[in-house]
């Protein structure tokens, strides 16, 4: 079976769609030894992120092995992570320019 | 494992191609250069400094260091006769390479068409020279391979980068050597490269030119980050930096290429042209200076699709199902099972490096085969 999502590095907390993945769905994100089952708890587009484990707020949020912003609030496995729970503490304020509240 | 027979010049240089050089000192030589050029156009290239009127340093070290590329079996410097890039000048400092190297004057032989009949008697002579180049047996610690971006979209991030630098640490793995250059595209990530870098002194340097590149946008106010980007799903620039980043594998970074002169040793390099010469150019312009820094080879990943070529073979990457679809006729390697999920970056990577090895050995790309030979 073709794989919906991709995990880029085994020490990342999220994962991104491959394909428009729906809410409710079951998908499996894995690389080397390290593979998660998640279930969706909302639409996610793709080329977005989807939450690998809870998130606490605060916490960083990595990507290829590397911090790409942090949790705005908790986030919840399965949750689409983007601008609106997830910003840079240096370039974040950029979103607001195109009125993004993050 | 196939075998690369290359052309071994003079100054111990392997080549994987076999071209004779034509290089215009000047915009008033171009129009001759390039007409010498069409009555042989399977043996030569042609390229040069059009703003050759005035000696500056960058660009003369450019086309002398393009002179001495292993591609070159031997060269002919195209001058007008009044300008400050002077065509002996040219072909005395290329010539350094022990590679048989010409020069012709427009003035001095009395106009287009004389001198066209004096360059192509020495073209013949040099094609035939070339014809008779030394072969000799190559493996891919002899490689020297760039990697260039244009045309990017989320599938670069999520997998032709990731790809480029799988195939980047076999080919170090092997004992080869591998380039990429755009600092501007990895803000945030001087932290990250330093950790990697050989010496002190490397670490200071890469973590300082990403420092002044963000200093540069934060001055500027442009960064390039827009709405596109998050729409895409991008959060920050910080992931897309790192998207761009993980084109440069994993291996130590061994040094920052400035001038257009030949990595000391191999490895992983970033290459960061000439000062003077411009940051931002374009994706011809990248490739020939990583051709400037020896390589002889360049990896381009592309969203949108490209028509990129250069003065070495480029590979074209593409990701994006549907783009790859549409402009496969300019395509070289099908990275699509990415992102339709059959196929690992590990597997495609490894793929490309087997792509790397049959261009080195030959196999023509498709920038070869419609001759963008973009100077």
């Amino acid at each position: 079976m073709n794989r919906k999502t991709i995990l880029l590095n085994v020490m990342d907390n999220v994962a991104t769609a491959l394909t428009d993945l729906k809410k409710g769905e079951k998908v499996t994100a894995s690389l080397d030894d390290k593979s998660y089952e998640i279930v969706l708890l909302e639409d996610i587009e793709m080329g977005h992120k989807i939450a690998l484990r809870d998130i606490a707020e605060g916490e960083t949020v990595i990507k290829y092995g590397m911090p790409i912003g942090k949790a705005l609030s908790p986030i919840r496995a399965g949750q689409w992570v983007h601008v609106h729970n997830c910003r840079s503490h240096r370039w974040g304020f950029h979103n607001e320019k195109y009125g993004l509240r993050a | 494992m196939v075998d690369i027979l290359g052309y071994l010049r003079p100054d111990g240089q392997l080549g994987i191609r076999n071209h004779v050089a034509i290089i215009y000192t000047t915009h008033c030589s171009l129009v001759v250069a390039e007409k010498l050029h069409s009555l042989f156009p399977e043996g030569t290239q042609v390229f040069g400094y059009p703003g050759g009127c005035a000696l500056r340093e960058g660009p003369f070290n450019k086309i002398v260091a393009l002179g001495q590329h292993s591609s070159y079996a031997a060269a002919l410097v195209v001058g007008l006769g009044c300008e400050g890039t002077e065509a002996y000048m040219v072909a005395e400092a290329i010539a350094k390479s022990g590679k048989p190297v010409e020069a012709v004057k427009i003035n001095q032989e009395g106009g287009d068409l004389k001198t066209i009949e004096k360059g192509s008697r020495i073209l013949v002579k040099l094609l035939q020279h070339a014809s008779l180049a030394e072969r000799a047996k190559m493996t891919p610690a002899d490689l020297i391979v760039g990697q260039e971006c244009g045309g990017s979209d989320a599938t670069s991030g999520l997998a032709s980068n990731p790809i480029t630098g799988v195939a980047a640490d076999l080919l170090i793995e092997a004992g080869g050597t591998y380039m990429h250059s755009e600092v501007e595209e990895l803000l945030g990530c001087g932290e990250a490269l330093a950790a990697r870098a050989v010496n002190e002194q490397v670490a200071r340097e890469i973590k300082e030119i990403i420092e002044e590149a963000e200093r540069r946008c934060f001055e500027s106010g442009r960064f390039s980050w827009g709405y596109g980007n998050i729409l895409g799903g991008l959060t920050s620039i910080d992931e897309k930096s790192a998207g761009c980043l993980s084109k440069s594998g994993t291996k130590p970074l061994q040094g920052i290429l400035r001038k257009y002169e030949r990595p000391k040793t191999k490895g992983y390099y970033i290459q960061i042209g000439e000062p003077g010469s411009g940051t931002f150019h374009g994706d011809p312009e990248g490739v020939n200076q990583f051709a400037a820094c020896g390589a002889h080879l360049c990896l381009f990943t592309t969203g949108c699709g490209s028509t990129t070529g250069g003065l070495i073979p480029v590979i074209k990457i593409i990701a994006n199902p549907k783009r790859m679809q549409l402009i496969e006729d300019n395509a070289d390697f099908d990275a699509t099972p990415v992102m339709r999920g059959e196929k690992t970056i590990r597997e495609m990577g490894e793929e490309l490096y087997k792509e790397i090895l049959a261009v080195a050995a030959g196999k023509r790309t498709k920038s070869e085969i419609y001759r963008h030979y973009e100077a």
